[in-house]
């Protein structure tokens, strides 16, 4: 008779798949009754979290996530997200493109990787047009900031100036910060050839758009 | 018959009662009156004493009547109860009184009566209520559910099952009390340990100097006197087995040395112990402990962006 | 991999290599194998991002590639071991705490490039090691060699596959078959170190100054290796496991005990094969002569302590053998199986309190029972422990078995058996770990959007005044600078300081939850 589930859980059931009796509730007894109003988003809690751990050893593991999580953020291997369609040339374009630069400059072992991975080189003659930005790569602007960004900005530039003259003599003498920087340009060097063609296909974004999906589905195509 | 000569005291009640209804039983079959020497030929397994016990019982409760007459004395079913139990009361009344003699001090349940006398629940509630207005039988309050009464014969004192023991009054589990000892108990064998140790012996003996016997907390715990009733070695080996759970407490079980206080001859020992890890680091984050974590994702009414737990803890 | 797991991956990958690169690896992760072509459609990416994508991937060891029937080449992505990088932290202090600043920055450079050559690791190693003593000392490339060296010995950074060598076509095929031989895993070959001390020698010789740059162009050119490193994160692991249980002997026992052990397991990595669930058996002897004097435990003690720990109910160690004057084993499936126990226990307790805890503890002793059991046993009152049980049924920590004692399964006459299933539980606990984790990197990662400009205009005045100061500029000039951020933008920006890294601190500790429950999923499928 009630040999199949649904057959069971009479009685304050409710669709459960075991008889709510079990849990020791009796027939519609204990069951909570249905709620009239729905609960509070955030229920005060019953316990709190338990402290962290604090010490040298926590703090120290700390700075490496931290100082770990920064480095990444300036290594090479951080691929920018594709740039939109530009209706307006912005202010901070500028910036944006000495961005990319540095995203794109390292090169896979190629010995080591597909060939298919390899980005098709487009011989235009763009790649001469690359201007560098004249500030610094670590310039991050999204939305100007009205007249205290732009004195900073100026500031800056001020900064940078007086520092071309000193950067000659002590190279050497840099912080840690600015030693990642170093890394990049290590990198920019050793791979200077291969480097272009990334950066190439990155400018012809704007100008092949739409047209490069079906160019890429040529598998092995010619190369031009 | 040499069983109730060698029976264990601890039977005498429930073969009392037997023979308490056994003698009604028999005094419904000789309504002219029943005399001592049909109870002794009918029943030969008890003795004078338990008669006389079970006769004097019968007549202070009212249930029986000492008459005098031809053959000597005998006994009559008072009235009342004769009314009611052997002409008033039909079959079926009689058939629920025995189901619950059989359950004895365990008691039954009104369902199994039900089951057992296959008699429709009004039927079982009007006799269940003339027995117990004629003080033959009783409800207990069972401390299995909250709710649940079992019926015994009056006279009857509960099981342990039904009473719930030391751990009970009044069908009311007092979990404050038992709370209370759990942590004594702890206390005491926690000093123990930091006892052992502090002495600085070598290892094997600082651990041996933990333990302490069943016993020993036992004593402790009496010594304190924050009991009301009078607790059992098995009561604190109870107590003593929540701490196990609540792994602050390891048990070890040693043959105990000669005279010694244990029984079967094994000694359980017990030692408070350190816990093996630090709070994992899942509880130390505010999803850890969050009550209302699946239905938390971003975009969500619940989200770790708008998350007031988060804010609480990240202010503090 | 679950949704959570999933969207753990995704938040870690654009943290550390961008969005592009977590969108493209989310998809491949959907699939098992996918080709580069069909990767593009699905992450709606153009295909130059996902090539650029997947060559990240690759360099960081996350993804591999193999070559289907029809000749397509298929990238498969090994999601475990995304996850597993919120643990690179851990990886360079233990680097740190074994062998030194040197070690530290050796795994540090290898978890950042992912894959490097011996020379380009030591020689980032011996600049980043001049530049922070500023120049003051220098660093013998001898010792960071012999670090590097010492570090693949003890097997923490192997040997990445390469291209085989005898493939003579490799020009043309379109891919590399790449593999490596066990032998050759943990081996440096004498040619890289001298190889590299004879290029050392030849530019020192030029008298050049103009350093690194100079030979990194040299090395690209001929002589550079085809031998690349990479960490080797199992073995990172199983330190971190015997670590784990080093501090357990230590909370339940005492230092010594976990002395004792700490020696036992050094053994162990000597004597036992990688992956072995149970360390090879040692006798008394052995671990005496492993055990530093300095901890000045004699013999006899150590044999005290043998029988300690393997009389404890946590089974530190088992004896196996009488012989030698006995033989003990550490079981490390066991040990592991005790302390992913005993951290689903502390979620239970604080999550729902002492008394869960109890019965929580309570099933896992007695296996299966009924709730009138569990109420007489924990000695809990009926109503409340079937609310405390109802709570941990209906959060799938318990689970309720029903066993009819009558054929038509009718409820009256069927036992319902309460009990615990350590596996399905780590599951559940390891999801709501993913989960957590991403909820803080987002709750970080909101934090931080919030407060952009601000913080965008702190790093600008930090940087300018940093410029300012290596030029020597007026103080009060600098200090203008400083005080374009306002009083409250500071006190602001301390808060967001405290938030964020007490957010970063709770992910690193909530690591050592998640470490250990994928460590007993993990043994929980071996043999």
């Amino acid at each position: 008779m009630a040999g199949r589930g649904r057959g069971r859980g009479r009685g304050g059931g409710k669709g459960m798949s075991f008889s709510v009796e079990t849990l020791g509730f009796g027939r519609g007894e204990a069951l909570p009754a249905p709620t009239l109003q729905p609960p509070p988003l955030f229920p005060p809690l019953e316990f709190k979290p338990v402290a962290l751990t604090t010490g040298e050893e926590m703090d120290y593991i700390l700075a490496l996530k931290q100082e770990f999580r920064a480095t990444m953020k300036e290594l090479p291997y951080y691929v920018k997200a594709q740039e939109k369609k530009k209706d307006i040339e912005r202010y901070t374009d500028k910036y944006q493109t000495g961005q990319q630069d540095s995203s794109i400059n390292w090169e896979p072992d190629w010995k080591r990787f597909p060939k298919e991975l390899k980005i098709r080189v487009r011989k235009a003659a763009k790649i001469q047009a690359v201007v560098r930005p004249s500030l610094p790569k670590k310039t991050i602007s999204r939305k100007a900031d009205k007249d205290v960004l732009q004195t900073l900005e100026e500031l800056e530039k001020k900064a940078v100036e007086i520092d071309a003259e000193k950067d000659e003599e002590d190279e050497e003498e840099k912080k840690e910060e600015d030693g990642e920087q170093e890394e990049e340009e290590e990198y920019d060097e050793e791979d200077l050839e291969e480097e272009t063609d990334y950066n190439l296909n990155y400018f012809d974004n704007g100008e092949g758009y739409g047209m490069e999906d079906e160019d890429d589905n040529l598998d092995d195509g010619p190369t031009y | 018959m040499a069983e109730s000569a060698n029976a264990p005291v601890k039977q005498e009640p429930v073969d009392a009662v037997n023979l308490e209804s056994r003698i009604l039983e028999l005094c419904m079959e000789f309504p002219k009156g029943l005399t001592d020497a049909i109870i002794q030929n009918s029943m030969p397994q008890f003795d004078a004493q338990q008669r006389v016990t079970a006769i004097n019982r019968l007549l202070s409760t009212g249930q029986v009547d000492l008459l005098k007459s031809s053959t000597g004395l005998v006994y009559k079913l008072k009235d009342s109860a004769a009314v009611s139990k052997v002409k008033g009361s039909d079959h079926q009344e009689r058939l629920v009184y025995q189901i619950i003699e059989a359950a004895e001090n365990k008691g039954i349940w009104i369902r199994d009566i039900r089951f057992k006398s296959n008699l429709l629940l009004t039927q079982v509630n009007k006799i269940l209520k003339n027995l117990e207005s004629k003080k033959l039988i009783k409800a207990v309050k069972s401390v299995a559910a909250s709710k649940k009464k079992v019926y015994m014969l009056y006279n009857l004192e509960p099981d342990r099952t039904v009473t719930g023991g030391a751990w009970y009054s009044d069908q009311d589990f007092e979990s404050e009390f038992v709370e209370v000892l759990n942590q004594q108990c702890f206390k005491f064998l926690e000093q123990k340990a930091a006892l052992a140790r502090d002495s600085k012996a070598d290892p094997m003996a600082q651990k041996n100097a933990a333990y302490t016997s069943s016993s020993d907390v036992w004593k402790y715990i009496s010594e304190l006197g924050i009991s009301k009733v009078q607790l059992s070695i098995a009561d604190i080996e109870t107590i003593l087995d929540t701490l196990i759970y609540d792994g602050k407490v390891e048990r070890t079980v040693v043959a105990a040395a000669a005279g010694g206080d244990a029984d079967a001859g094994q000694l359980k020992l017990y030692r408070a112990i350190s816990p093996l890890i630090q709070p994992t680091g899942l509880m130390k984050t505010p999803c850890g402990v969050c009550p209302v974590i699946k239905d938390c994702y971003e975009g969500g009414a619940v989200s770790p962006s708008t998350c007031i737990y988060m804010k609480e803890w990240l202010d503090y | 991999m679950s949704s959570s797991a999933t969207r753990l991956c995704f938040l870690i990958l654009k943290e550390r290599y961008g969005e592009v690169v977590a969108s493209v690896a989310c998809c491949l992760a959907k699939k098992n194998y996918c080709p580069l072509r069909m990767l593009s459609q699905d992450s709606g990416l153009k295909l130059d991002q996902v090539k650029k994508a997947l060559c990240t991937l690759i360099q960081h060891n996350l993804v591999t590639f193999q070559q289907n029937k029809k000749g397509f080449i298929e990238y498969v992505i090994h999601a475990e071991k995304v996850l597993q990088q919120t643990r690179f932290p851990r990886y360079i202090y233990c680097a740190k705490t074994l062998y030194g600043d040197p070690a530290e920055l050796i795994i540090e450079e290898l978890l950042q490039h992912g894959q490097m050559t011996l020379e380009k690791v030591v020689q980032r190693t011996i600049d980043r090691l001049t530049e922070a003593m500023e120049g003051k000392q220098n660093v013998s490339s001898t010792l960071v060699k012999e670090k590097f060296v010492n570090l693949v010995q003890t097997h923490f950074v192997q040997r990445c596959t390469s291209p085989d060598g005898n493939v003579e076509n490799k020009e043309v095929a379109s891919m590399p078959v790449l593999s490596v031989s066990p032998e050759e895993l943990y081996v440096v070959p004498k040619m890289e170190l001298d190889g590299f001390e004879s290029r050392k020698r030849k530019r020192s010789g030029e008298g050049s100054e103009a350093a690194s740059k100079r030979i990194k162009t040299d090395e690209s050119e001929s002589s550079e290796s085809s031998i690349f490193w990479r960490v080797n994160v199992s073995r990172f692991h199983q330190y971190l496991r015997d670590q784990a249980i080093v501090q357990a002997v230590a909370s339940k026992i005492d230092k010594n005990a976990a002395e004792v052990v700490r020696a036992m397991l050094r053994l162990s990595e000597v004597k036992t094969d990688e992956g072995a669930l149970v360390a090879s058996a040692m006798t008394v002897t052995e671990v005496f002569q492993n055990l530093p004097r300095e901890f000045g435990i004699s013999k006899q003690t150590i044999e005290q302590y043998m029988k300690l720990l393997s009389e404890d109910s946590s089974e530190f160690v088992s004896k196996v053998s009488d012989s030698g004057g006995g033989m003990y084993v550490i079981n490390f499936k066991k040990l592991i199986t005790v302390l992913c126990r005993a951290h689903i226990e502390s979620a239970v307790q604080e999550r729902f309190g002492s008394k869960c805890f109890r019965i929580f503890r309570l099933l896992l002793m007695k296996k299966n029972l009924e709730q009138k059991q569990i109420e007489e046993y924990a000695m809990i009152p009926s109503k409340e422990a079937k609310e405390l049980l109802y709570r941990m049924f209906e959060e799938k920590f318990v689970s309720l078995t029903e066993v009819p004692k009558t054929p038509d399964h009718a409820p009256s006459r069927t036992f319902y058996l309460f009990s615990v299933n350590i596996n399905q539980v780590s599951r559940m606990l390891l999801e709501r770990c993913y989960q957590a984790c991403g909820n803080l990197i987002i709750r970080r990662e909101h934090e931080t959007k919030e407060n952009r400009r601000l913080l965008d205009k702190q790093q600008r005045v930090d940087a300018i005044t940093a410029s300012m100061e290596q030029s020597g500029a007026d103080p009060s000039q600098k200090e203008e600078i400083e005080q374009m951020i306002t009083p409250p933008e500071k006190a602001q920006l301390t808060k967001i300081k405290h938030m964020t890294n007490k957010i970063e601190h709770s992910e690193l500790q909530l690591d050592d939850t998640i470490f250990i429950l994928q460590t007993y999923l993990q043994y929980a499928h071996m043999k």
